[in-house]
């Protein structure tokens, strides 16, 4: 921890809520994993909640408001996403390319390439899944935080699956770390298959065996490696 | 640029019961003192389904929170969808609530923040997105605060403290907060450069969080 960059001048603003959404979402995977700044942030939002309940207008909600929020929720059920992997589960619930094949796989990473990171990105990304001579190809579907991130698992007939990423470099003292996902109750347990630091398009072979049925998972994690995922996914898969 | 006092004028003026309600309605103001332990129980009920729970949640804080969406948006309707999108979310994220990285009352404000900036930019008709400098330019008004919501000489110090930061510095705070702008957006709207921008940032939270602390 003590060899990472602490983005110490910036927190203020990001408890503020005033960084542009590049800059705010480098410093939430930042805290994500990291204490110190974590507790900073806290205690600038302390601070700062308390000025605002001064600054705030002192006006009676409607009446009913209490109601309607607790009729709402009664009998409903609060999200079971607490543990990692049930988090997982949560994300993976969205709409989810399985397996396609892979000329598909190039149309769309083409397709997608002209909206999101530079052409030439994509270009290289989809001139690695061509290269591809064998085999099956899954794709990894991008969370939200990151709707431009791309990575696919190439699981040839013969050799080691491995994952072609299309990612941004990570911040400093972070890594890019792959998961196995196998099934487990409550959630799938997340077993580490390699880091890189790298950006751009890159290769990341999957160190830890990958069964029939198994999950991957991408997740920004420090630079040393993570015995479990710390941070929500970028990138993740349900099946492979 | 508007006064404090004006601009105090205009909220209350804004809201529809007058600052000095709690003083005239007779009745004796309840202070909440936040007791961190209770607060922190209520969380894990609504983590755990109870739907009453939410209701204590929101006995203890909705009024502070729906007084902060009703300065952060346009009209009180918004302030009202907000507040039961923002509760829902509350429902929705007690169970990752860490008590190690802040108080229940500041983790709840800042999910009626973020669901009030997120209204602004995706649900607020366009003109109602934008709030004028002059009405965000105060992080404080000078109205009197309601003392069911907080501690009448704590708000004193608050306004002490406040008070010694330098206007500048005040002032891109308010913008940021409860105009919803970015540091980027302060530079341009008031023709500083950016780097000035951001070191009254980082000056203004950092006085602001050493004075708070020292008598919390």
């Amino acid at each position: 921890m003590s060899q990472e960059r602490h983005p110490t001048e910036d927190l203020p603003a990001y408890a503020l809520g005033a960084l542009d959404k590049d800059e705010r979402d480098v410093i939430a995977l930042h805290i994500e994993t990291c204490e110190t700044c974590a507790r900073d942030v806290a205690q600038f939002e302390e601070a700062l909640f308390e000025a605002a309940a001064v600054g705030a207008v002192n006006v009676d909600p409607p009446a009913d408001l209490r109601t309607r929020i607790v009729l709402r929720h009664r009998g409903a059920r609060v999200p079971s996403a607490t543990s990692w992997g049930e988090r997982v589960i949560e994300f993976l619930r969205a709409p989810v390319p399985a397996a396609i094949p892979i000329a598909l796989a190039i149309l769309l990473v083409v397709a997608f390439g002209v909206v999101g990171a530079s052409r030439q990105q994509a270009d290289t990304y989809a001139r690695a899944l061509a290269g591809v001579a064998d085999g099956r190809v899954v794709a990894l579907a991008p969370t939200g935080a990151n709707p431009d991130a791309r990575a696919a698992v190439v699981i040839p007939t013969q050799g080691s699956a491995y994952l072609i990423v299309r990612l941004p470099a990570p911040p400093a003292g972070k890594a890019w770390e792959a998961w196995v996902l196998k099934p487990g109750t409550p959630g799938p347990v997340a077993v580490p298959a390699g880091t890189s630091e790298r950006g751009d398009v890159f290769t990341l072979s999957l160190s830890a065996p990958l069964g029939a049925g198994d999950g991957v998972a991408i997740t920004l994690e420090p630079a040393s490696g993570s015995a479990q995922p710390t941070t929500q996914p970028v990138l993740a898969v349900a099946k492979t | 640029m508007e006064s404090g006092r004006v601009l105090s004028r205009r909220i209350a003026a804004r809201a529809r019961v007058p600052a000095d309600t709690v003083e005239s309605s007779g009745e004796k103001p309840r202070v909440v003192v936040p007791d961190k332990a209770d607060d922190v129980k209520l969380v894990e009920r609504i983590a755990g389904g109870d739907a009453d729970a939410l209701g204590e949640l929101y006995d203890r804080y909705g009024r502070l929170a729906f007084g902060v969406l009703y300065r952060m948006l346009p009209r009180p309707e918004a302030a009202e969808e907000v507040a039961q999108d923002a509760f829902h979310s509350i429902w929705r994220q007690a169970r990752s609530y860490r008590a190690e990285r802040g108080s229940v009352r500041t983790w709840l404000l800042a999910i009626c923040r973020n669901a009030a900036i997120d209204w602004r930019r995706t649900r607020g008709k366009r003109l109602e997105r934008e709030v004028t400098i002059e009405a965000a330019a105060e992080l404080l008004s000078d109205a009197k605060v309601d003392e069911r919501v907080v501690d009448r000489l704590r708000a004193e110090h608050v306004r002490a403290v406040v008070g010694r930061l330098p206007r500048e510095q005040r002032e891109v705070l308010a913008l940021a907060f409860w105009g919803g702008y970015s540091q980027s957006e302060i530079a341009a709207r008031t023709n500083t450069p950016l780097g000035t921008v951001k070191s009254r940032v980082r000056l203004a939270l950092n006085k602001l969080r050493e004075s708070l602390e020292d008598e919390r």
